[in-house]
Protein backbone atom coordinates (compact mmCIF):
# COMPACT_ATOMS: atom_id res chain seq x y z
CA UNK A 1 0.00 0.00 0.00
CA UNK A 2 1.37 3.41 -1.08
CA UNK A 3 2.31 6.47 1.94
CA UNK A 4 -0.47 9.01 2.22
CA UNK A 5 0.77 12.10 0.63
CA UNK A 6 1.13 14.85 2.31
CA UNK A 7 -0.98 17.83 1.83
CA UNK A 8 0.38 21.26 -0.21
CA UNK A 9 0.05 24.65 1.53
CA UNK A 10 -2.70 25.33 -1.53
CA UNK A 11 -4.82 21.91 -0.65
CA UNK A 12 -4.38 23.39 3.23
CA UNK A 13 -5.78 26.47 2.46
CA UNK A 14 -8.29 25.05 0.50
CA UNK A 15 -8.95 22.80 3.50
CA UNK A 16 -9.13 25.47 5.95
CA UNK A 17 -11.32 27.73 3.36
CA UNK A 18 -13.85 25.32 2.86
CA UNK A 19 -13.66 24.91 7.03
CA UNK A 20 -14.47 28.55 7.84
CA UNK A 21 -17.79 28.90 7.52
CA UNK A 22 -18.35 25.13 9.38
CA UNK A 23 -16.55 26.17 12.00
CA UNK A 24 -18.32 24.81 15.15
CA UNK A 25 -17.98 28.07 16.92
CA UNK A 26 -20.95 28.44 19.61
CA UNK A 27 -23.52 30.71 18.75
CA UNK A 28 -22.49 34.40 18.92
CA UNK A 29 -23.84 36.25 22.61
CA UNK A 30 -25.34 39.80 22.42
CA UNK A 31 -22.28 41.77 23.29
CA UNK A 32 -23.80 44.96 21.90
CA UNK A 33 -26.16 45.54 25.25
CA UNK A 34 -23.60 44.23 27.04
CA UNK A 35 -21.35 46.84 26.09
CA UNK A 36 -24.07 49.46 26.04
CA UNK A 37 -25.31 48.90 29.85
CA UNK A 38 -21.37 48.96 30.83
CA UNK A 39 -20.47 52.46 28.83
CA UNK A 40 -23.56 54.30 29.75
CA UNK A 41 -22.95 53.19 33.73
CA UNK A 42 -19.85 54.84 32.80
CA UNK A 43 -20.19 57.59 30.60
CA UNK A 44 -16.98 59.08 29.76
CA UNK A 45 -15.45 59.59 26.54
CA UNK A 46 -12.35 58.25 25.32
CA UNK A 47 -9.30 60.45 26.36
CA UNK A 48 -7.46 62.06 23.64
CA UNK A 49 -4.27 62.54 25.83
CA UNK A 50 -1.62 60.54 24.22
CA UNK A 51 -1.97 61.53 20.66
CA UNK A 52 -2.44 65.08 21.43
CA UNK A 53 0.94 65.67 23.09
CA UNK A 54 2.39 64.99 20.11
CA UNK A 55 0.15 67.71 18.28
CA UNK A 56 0.94 71.00 18.55
CA UNK A 57 -2.34 72.20 16.79
CA UNK A 58 -4.36 70.41 19.32
CA UNK A 59 -1.93 71.19 22.42
CA UNK A 60 -4.46 73.44 23.65
CA UNK A 61 -7.34 70.44 24.54
CA UNK A 62 -4.59 68.67 26.14
CA UNK A 63 -3.89 71.11 28.18
CA UNK A 64 -7.44 71.05 29.25
CA UNK A 65 -7.48 67.39 29.65
CA UNK A 66 -4.53 67.43 31.78
CA UNK A 67 -5.50 70.40 33.10
CA UNK A 68 -8.72 68.00 34.24
CA UNK A 69 -6.96 64.68 35.21
CA UNK A 70 -4.38 66.71 37.49
CA UNK A 71 -6.78 69.06 39.39
CA UNK A 72 -10.62 68.64 39.40
CA UNK A 73 -12.63 66.67 41.16
CA UNK A 74 -13.84 63.28 39.64
CA UNK A 75 -16.60 62.14 39.21
CA UNK A 76 -19.18 59.32 37.66
CA UNK A 77 -22.90 59.16 36.76
CA UNK A 78 -23.95 56.39 34.82
CA UNK A 79 -27.08 57.70 33.74
CA UNK A 80 -29.05 60.47 31.30
CA UNK A 81 -27.65 63.71 31.29
CA UNK A 82 -30.98 64.86 30.30
CA UNK A 83 -32.27 65.76 33.53
CA UNK A 84 -29.73 68.93 34.00
CA UNK A 85 -32.12 70.90 36.26
CA UNK A 86 -29.84 73.87 37.23
CA UNK A 87 -26.33 75.25 35.84
CA UNK A 88 -24.95 78.31 35.88
CA UNK A 89 -21.76 79.89 34.11
CA UNK A 90 -18.79 81.11 35.19
CA UNK A 91 -15.60 82.21 33.51
CA UNK A 92 -13.99 79.36 32.15
CA UNK A 93 -16.49 77.01 34.30
CA UNK A 94 -19.86 75.19 34.13
CA UNK A 95 -21.52 73.52 36.54
CA UNK A 96 -24.47 71.58 36.21
CA UNK A 97 -27.11 70.01 38.41
CA UNK A 98 -27.65 66.61 37.14
CA UNK A 99 -30.09 63.84 38.49
CA UNK A 100 -30.47 61.09 39.67
CA UNK A 101 -27.61 60.69 41.79
CA UNK A 102 -24.48 59.29 40.44
CA UNK A 103 -22.79 56.55 40.75
CA UNK A 104 -18.76 55.66 41.82
CA UNK A 105 -16.35 54.12 39.49
CA UNK A 106 -13.21 52.71 41.32
CA UNK A 107 -10.88 54.45 42.14
CA UNK A 108 -8.10 55.57 39.61
CA UNK A 109 -4.55 57.18 39.88
CA UNK A 110 -4.13 60.87 40.46
CA UNK A 111 -1.96 61.49 37.30
CA UNK A 112 -0.23 64.58 38.47
CA UNK A 113 2.48 64.48 36.67
CA UNK A 114 6.50 64.14 37.56
CA UNK A 115 7.04 64.20 40.82
CA UNK A 116 10.06 66.75 41.42
CA UNK A 117 10.97 69.59 44.11
CA UNK A 118 9.32 72.88 44.59
CA UNK A 119 12.49 74.39 42.65
CA UNK A 120 12.29 72.13 40.03
CA UNK A 121 8.35 72.59 39.68
CA UNK A 122 8.94 76.24 40.11
CA UNK A 123 11.33 76.64 37.14
CA UNK A 124 8.75 75.03 34.76
CA UNK A 125 5.81 77.02 36.23
CA UNK A 126 5.12 80.31 34.42
CA UNK A 127 3.48 81.54 37.54
CA UNK A 128 4.62 82.09 41.43
CA UNK A 129 3.71 78.70 43.04
CA UNK A 130 2.17 79.86 46.26
CA UNK A 131 2.50 77.13 49.25
CA UNK A 132 -0.28 77.76 52.08
CA UNK A 133 0.95 78.85 55.23
CA UNK A 134 -1.47 76.70 57.30
CA UNK A 135 -0.07 73.79 55.47
CA UNK A 136 3.67 74.49 55.18
CA UNK A 137 5.86 72.65 52.78
CA UNK A 138 4.05 69.89 50.65
CA UNK A 139 5.50 66.59 51.64
CA UNK A 140 5.84 65.95 47.72
CA UNK A 141 5.38 67.85 44.47
CA UNK A 142 4.30 67.03 40.46
CA UNK A 143 4.67 69.50 37.98
CA UNK A 144 3.25 68.85 34.31
CA UNK A 145 5.07 70.94 32.09
CA UNK A 146 2.93 70.03 28.96
CA UNK A 147 0.02 72.07 30.15
CA UNK A 148 0.60 75.79 28.87
CA UNK A 149 2.36 77.54 32.19
CA UNK A 150 2.40 74.84 33.67
CA UNK A 151 0.09 72.64 35.73
CA UNK A 152 1.55 71.72 39.71
CA UNK A 153 0.30 69.71 42.48
CA UNK A 154 1.21 70.02 46.67
CA UNK A 155 0.21 66.79 48.49
CA UNK A 156 0.22 66.45 51.81
CA UNK A 157 -0.28 63.23 53.95
CA UNK A 158 -2.87 62.62 56.30
CA UNK A 159 -1.66 63.94 59.82
CA UNK A 160 -3.56 65.09 63.03
CA UNK A 161 -6.73 67.31 62.22
CA UNK A 162 -6.50 66.32 58.36
CA UNK A 163 -8.13 63.02 57.64
CA UNK A 164 -7.01 60.56 54.62
CA UNK A 165 -9.26 61.31 51.73
CA UNK A 166 -9.33 57.78 50.61
CA UNK A 167 -10.00 58.45 46.77
CA UNK A 168 -6.24 60.11 46.55
CA UNK A 169 -4.64 58.40 49.40
CA UNK A 170 -3.78 62.42 50.39
CA UNK A 171 -4.93 64.78 52.83
CA UNK A 172 -4.92 67.28 51.32
CA UNK A 173 -4.28 67.95 47.65
CA UNK A 174 -3.45 71.66 45.98
CA UNK A 175 -3.73 72.34 42.68
CA UNK A 176 -2.47 75.61 40.56
CA UNK A 177 -2.56 76.39 37.19
CA UNK A 178 -2.80 79.11 34.32
CA UNK A 179 -6.91 79.57 33.99
CA UNK A 180 -6.34 82.16 31.90
CA UNK A 181 -4.09 80.20 28.97
CA UNK A 182 -6.60 77.33 28.66
CA UNK A 183 -9.77 78.71 26.45
CA UNK A 184 -11.50 75.75 26.78
CA UNK A 185 -14.46 74.99 29.50
CA UNK A 186 -13.90 72.92 32.96
CA UNK A 187 -17.37 71.29 33.38
CA UNK A 188 -18.73 69.37 36.19
CA UNK A 189 -21.73 67.88 36.97
CA UNK A 190 -23.30 67.06 40.77
CA UNK A 191 -25.56 65.09 41.55
CA UNK A 192 -28.53 66.21 43.90
CA UNK A 193 -26.50 65.09 46.76
CA UNK A 194 -23.60 67.15 46.31
CA UNK A 195 -23.26 70.46 47.71
CA UNK A 196 -22.72 73.38 45.12
CA UNK A 197 -21.92 77.04 46.40
CA UNK A 198 -21.29 79.63 44.73
CA UNK A 199 -18.50 81.53 46.58
CA UNK A 200 -15.93 84.37 47.19
CA UNK A 201 -12.41 83.40 47.90
CA UNK A 202 -10.23 86.04 49.15
CA UNK A 203 -11.79 88.36 47.13
CA UNK A 204 -11.94 86.49 44.23
CA UNK A 205 -15.19 83.94 42.71
CA UNK A 206 -15.17 80.38 43.40
CA UNK A 207 -16.82 77.17 44.18
CA UNK A 208 -17.62 74.90 47.36
CA UNK A 209 -18.43 71.63 46.27
CA UNK A 210 -19.14 68.75 48.48
CA UNK A 211 -20.39 65.89 49.39
CA UNK A 212 -21.57 63.28 46.54
CA UNK A 213 -18.79 63.09 43.95
CA UNK A 214 -19.61 64.69 40.43
CA UNK A 215 -18.25 64.38 36.50
CA UNK A 216 -16.02 66.63 35.28
CA UNK A 217 -15.26 66.98 31.79
CA UNK A 218 -13.95 69.55 29.11
CA UNK A 219 -15.44 71.40 26.25
CA UNK A 220 -13.23 72.72 23.77
CA UNK A 221 -14.36 73.92 20.33
CA UNK A 222 -17.94 72.88 20.89
CA UNK A 223 -17.33 69.06 20.87
CA UNK A 224 -17.68 67.45 24.30
CA UNK A 225 -14.97 65.69 25.65
CA UNK A 226 -16.10 64.00 28.80
CA UNK A 227 -13.24 62.88 30.70
CA UNK A 228 -13.13 60.41 33.36
CA UNK A 229 -10.79 61.06 36.35
CA UNK A 230 -11.44 59.77 39.70
CA UNK A 231 -13.46 60.16 43.05
CA UNK A 232 -12.53 63.13 44.81
CA UNK A 233 -13.71 64.68 47.97
CA UNK A 234 -14.50 68.33 48.91
CA UNK A 235 -13.35 70.66 46.52
CA UNK A 236 -12.43 74.50 46.95
CA UNK A 237 -11.69 76.53 43.60
CA UNK A 238 -11.06 79.63 42.51
CA UNK A 239 -8.99 81.82 40.23
CA UNK A 240 -6.64 84.75 40.84
CA UNK A 241 -4.64 86.53 38.45
CA UNK A 242 -4.96 83.86 35.82
CA UNK A 243 -3.88 81.36 38.07
CA UNK A 244 -6.71 78.92 39.07
CA UNK A 245 -6.34 77.14 42.45
CA UNK A 246 -8.08 74.26 43.68
CA UNK A 247 -7.76 72.83 47.19
CA UNK A 248 -9.21 69.01 47.57
CA UNK A 249 -9.67 67.38 50.94
CA UNK A 250 -12.16 65.90 53.50
CA UNK A 251 -11.94 69.33 55.18
CA UNK A 252 -14.68 71.42 56.06
CA UNK A 253 -15.75 74.34 54.43
CA UNK A 254 -14.28 76.18 57.55
CA UNK A 255 -11.16 74.12 57.04
CA UNK A 256 -10.75 74.57 53.79
CA UNK A 257 -10.94 78.41 53.42
CA UNK A 258 -8.87 78.85 56.45
CA UNK A 259 -6.09 77.01 54.01
CA UNK A 260 -7.42 79.15 50.93
CA UNK A 261 -6.68 82.55 53.21
CA UNK A 262 -2.95 81.16 52.78
CA UNK A 263 -2.98 81.16 49.23
CA UNK A 264 -3.51 83.99 46.83
CA UNK B 1 -34.47 57.66 0.18
CA UNK B 2 -33.24 55.32 2.65
CA UNK B 3 -30.62 56.71 4.68
CA UNK B 4 -27.01 54.88 3.86
CA UNK B 5 -25.38 53.09 6.98
CA UNK B 6 -22.45 55.08 8.62
CA UNK B 7 -19.51 53.27 7.37
CA UNK B 8 -16.67 53.07 10.17
CA UNK B 9 -14.91 56.06 9.72
CA UNK B 10 -18.17 57.95 10.45
CA UNK B 11 -18.91 56.02 13.18
CA UNK B 12 -15.15 55.50 14.86
CA UNK B 13 -15.63 59.42 14.85
CA UNK B 14 -18.38 60.21 16.93
CA UNK B 15 -17.61 57.34 18.87
CA UNK B 16 -14.61 59.24 19.64
CA UNK B 17 -16.35 62.25 21.11
CA UNK B 18 -18.35 60.10 23.33
CA UNK B 19 -21.44 58.88 21.03
CA UNK B 20 -22.09 55.66 22.85
CA UNK B 21 -24.63 55.56 20.01
CA UNK B 22 -22.37 55.40 17.30
CA UNK B 23 -20.24 53.07 19.40
CA UNK B 24 -22.71 50.68 19.77
CA UNK B 25 -23.31 50.11 16.16
CA UNK B 26 -19.64 49.79 15.31
CA UNK B 27 -20.01 46.60 18.42
CA UNK B 28 -22.98 44.92 16.34
CA UNK B 29 -21.43 45.33 13.04
CA UNK B 30 -18.46 43.38 14.62
CA UNK B 31 -19.63 41.22 17.77
CA UNK B 32 -19.64 38.17 15.45
CA UNK B 33 -16.27 38.36 14.50
CA UNK B 34 -14.70 39.79 17.89
CA UNK B 35 -16.21 36.71 19.59
CA UNK B 36 -14.77 34.15 16.87
CA UNK B 37 -11.79 35.34 17.04
CA UNK B 38 -11.83 35.54 21.03
CA UNK B 39 -13.11 31.74 20.73
CA UNK B 40 -10.11 31.12 18.53
CA UNK B 41 -7.37 32.08 21.45
CA UNK B 42 -9.36 30.57 24.59
CA UNK B 43 -11.10 27.97 23.40
CA UNK B 44 -14.65 28.56 25.53
CA UNK B 45 -17.94 30.29 25.04
CA UNK B 46 -17.80 31.91 28.23
CA UNK B 47 -14.22 33.28 28.17
CA UNK B 48 -14.64 34.27 24.84
CA UNK B 49 -17.39 36.14 25.56
CA UNK B 50 -15.96 37.94 28.67
CA UNK B 51 -13.22 38.50 26.30
CA UNK B 52 -14.69 40.02 24.20
CA UNK B 53 -16.73 42.26 25.80
CA UNK B 54 -13.80 43.24 27.70
CA UNK B 55 -12.07 44.40 24.65
CA UNK B 56 -15.00 46.56 23.32
CA UNK B 57 -14.88 48.75 26.70
CA UNK B 58 -11.25 48.93 26.83
CA UNK B 59 -11.31 49.41 22.99
CA UNK B 60 -14.04 52.26 23.54
CA UNK B 61 -11.80 53.52 26.60
CA UNK B 62 -8.78 53.42 23.91
CA UNK B 63 -10.48 55.33 21.20
CA UNK B 64 -8.78 58.90 21.94
CA UNK B 65 -5.55 56.21 20.85
CA UNK B 66 -6.93 55.09 17.84
CA UNK B 67 -5.20 56.75 14.42
CA UNK B 68 -7.92 58.85 12.72
CA UNK B 69 -8.14 57.03 9.49
CA UNK B 70 -6.82 53.54 10.42
CA UNK B 71 -9.05 50.27 9.84
CA UNK B 72 -11.14 49.61 12.74
CA UNK B 73 -11.18 46.00 12.24
CA UNK B 74 -7.33 44.61 12.84
CA UNK B 75 -7.30 47.60 15.61
CA UNK B 76 -10.38 45.60 17.50
CA UNK B 77 -9.47 42.09 16.84
CA UNK B 78 -5.75 42.95 18.39
CA UNK B 79 -7.39 44.02 21.45
CA UNK B 80 -9.90 41.07 21.11
CA UNK B 81 -7.00 38.34 21.14
CA UNK B 82 -4.89 40.27 23.95
CA UNK B 83 -8.15 40.34 26.31
CA UNK B 84 -8.42 36.54 25.25
CA UNK B 85 -5.01 35.25 25.98
CA UNK B 86 -5.74 36.86 29.42
CA UNK B 87 -8.35 34.84 30.35
CA UNK B 88 -7.32 31.29 28.70
CA UNK B 89 -7.46 28.96 31.00
CA UNK B 90 -6.17 25.40 30.52
CA UNK B 91 -8.57 23.24 31.85
CA UNK B 92 -11.39 25.14 29.90
CA UNK B 93 -9.20 24.72 26.88
CA UNK B 94 -8.55 20.82 26.80
CA UNK B 95 -12.62 20.35 27.31
CA UNK B 96 -13.22 22.24 24.68
CA UNK B 97 -11.03 20.79 22.42
CA UNK B 98 -13.00 17.02 22.76
CA UNK B 99 -16.23 19.46 22.38
CA UNK B 100 -14.92 21.23 19.39
CA UNK B 101 -13.63 18.05 17.82
CA UNK B 102 -17.33 16.40 18.59
CA UNK B 103 -18.62 19.06 16.56
CA UNK B 104 -17.21 19.51 13.76
CA UNK B 105 -17.60 15.73 13.36
CA UNK B 106 -21.62 16.68 14.06
CA UNK B 107 -21.86 19.42 11.70
CA UNK B 108 -21.91 17.84 8.17
CA UNK B 109 -24.47 18.77 5.84
CA UNK B 110 -26.42 16.97 3.19
CA UNK B 111 -23.98 13.78 2.24
CA UNK B 112 -24.04 12.27 -1.31
CA UNK B 113 -23.68 8.83 0.74
CA UNK B 114 -23.11 8.16 4.26
CA UNK B 115 -19.84 7.33 4.27
CA UNK B 116 -18.82 10.43 2.29
CA UNK B 117 -20.35 12.29 5.28
CA UNK B 118 -18.91 10.51 7.96
CA UNK B 119 -15.51 10.80 6.39
CA UNK B 120 -15.90 15.02 5.52
CA UNK B 121 -16.74 15.35 9.35
CA UNK B 122 -14.06 12.62 10.49
CA UNK B 123 -11.54 15.08 8.19
CA UNK B 124 -12.87 18.24 10.08
CA UNK B 125 -12.57 17.36 13.50
CA UNK B 126 -9.47 16.21 12.96
CA UNK B 127 -8.65 19.72 11.40
CA UNK B 128 -9.94 21.13 14.48
CA UNK B 129 -8.71 19.41 16.80
CA UNK B 130 -4.88 20.12 14.90
CA UNK B 131 -5.81 23.86 14.67
CA UNK B 132 -6.66 24.26 18.42
CA UNK B 133 -3.26 22.76 19.44
CA UNK B 134 -1.51 24.85 17.38
CA UNK B 135 0.04 28.42 18.88
CA UNK B 136 -2.43 31.30 19.69
CA UNK B 137 0.08 33.17 16.86
CA UNK B 138 -0.12 30.58 14.32
CA UNK B 139 -4.34 29.77 14.35
CA UNK B 140 -4.67 33.52 14.49
CA UNK B 141 -2.81 34.11 11.17
CA UNK B 142 -4.49 31.23 9.70
CA UNK B 143 -7.80 32.12 10.96
CA UNK B 144 -7.75 35.88 9.84
CA UNK B 145 -7.03 34.95 6.72
CA UNK B 146 -8.42 31.78 6.15
CA UNK B 147 -11.39 31.85 8.02
CA UNK B 148 -11.82 35.62 8.01
CA UNK B 149 -10.67 36.86 4.98
CA UNK B 150 -8.16 39.33 6.19
CA UNK B 151 -5.79 41.22 3.88
CA UNK B 152 -2.26 41.20 4.21
CA UNK B 153 -2.60 44.35 5.94
CA UNK B 154 -4.92 43.84 8.33
CA UNK B 155 -3.29 40.86 9.56
CA UNK B 156 -0.07 42.79 9.90
CA UNK B 157 -2.58 45.84 12.03
CA UNK B 158 -4.28 42.65 14.35
CA UNK B 159 -0.93 40.77 14.52
CA UNK B 160 0.96 43.81 15.29
CA UNK B 161 4.09 42.82 12.70
CA UNK B 162 5.33 44.15 9.71
CA UNK B 163 3.25 43.83 6.87
CA UNK B 164 6.36 42.44 4.90
CA UNK B 165 6.41 39.09 7.35
CA UNK B 166 2.94 38.27 6.93
CA UNK B 167 3.26 36.29 4.13
CA UNK B 168 6.34 34.00 5.83
CA UNK B 169 4.13 33.97 8.62
CA UNK B 170 1.76 32.56 7.53
CA UNK B 171 3.68 30.11 5.74
CA UNK B 172 5.36 28.98 8.76
CA UNK B 173 1.75 28.17 10.36
CA UNK B 174 0.58 26.27 7.44
CA UNK B 175 4.12 24.42 7.86
CA UNK B 176 3.19 23.69 11.31
CA UNK B 177 -0.37 22.73 10.83
CA UNK B 178 0.62 20.30 8.29
CA UNK B 179 3.47 18.82 10.63
CA UNK B 180 0.56 18.72 13.52
CA UNK B 181 -1.65 16.71 11.64
CA UNK B 182 -1.93 13.12 11.61
CA UNK B 183 0.53 11.10 8.96
CA UNK B 184 -2.32 9.85 7.37
CA UNK B 185 -4.58 12.62 6.99
CA UNK B 186 -5.96 13.39 3.69
CA UNK B 187 -8.87 15.45 2.22
CA UNK B 188 -12.09 13.75 1.80
CA UNK B 189 -13.31 11.77 -0.23
CA UNK B 190 -13.15 13.80 -3.98
CA UNK B 191 -10.54 16.04 -2.84
CA UNK B 192 -13.40 17.84 -0.84
CA UNK B 193 -13.20 18.65 2.53
CA UNK B 194 -17.40 19.18 2.76
CA UNK B 195 -19.40 16.43 3.02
Amino acid sequence: MAEPQRLTDMELERALRELGPRYPYPPTPNLALAVRRRLVARPVAPVRRLMLWRDPRRLVLAAAVVLVLAGAAALINPTSRDAIAHFFHVPGVIVSRVSPLPSLSPVTPLNLGRRTTLADAQSAASFTIAVPADLGAPDAVYVESGVPGGEVALAYTPRPGIPLVKQTGLGVLITEFRGDLLPGFLTKEVGPSTTLQETSVNGDPGWWVAGEPHIVFVQVSGTDYQVQLRMAANTLIWEHGGVTYRIESSLSRADAFRIAAGLP
Amino acid sequence: MEGRPLDDLALVERARTGDVNAYEALVQQYQQLAYRVAYQVTGDAADAEDAAQEAFVNAYYALGRFRPGAPFKPWLCRIVANEARNRRMSAHRRTALAERAHWAQASGEAAPSPEAAAEAGEFRATLVDTLARLRDDDRLILSYRLFFDFSEADMAEALKVPKGTVKSRLSRALTRLRAALPADFQLASGGQVDG
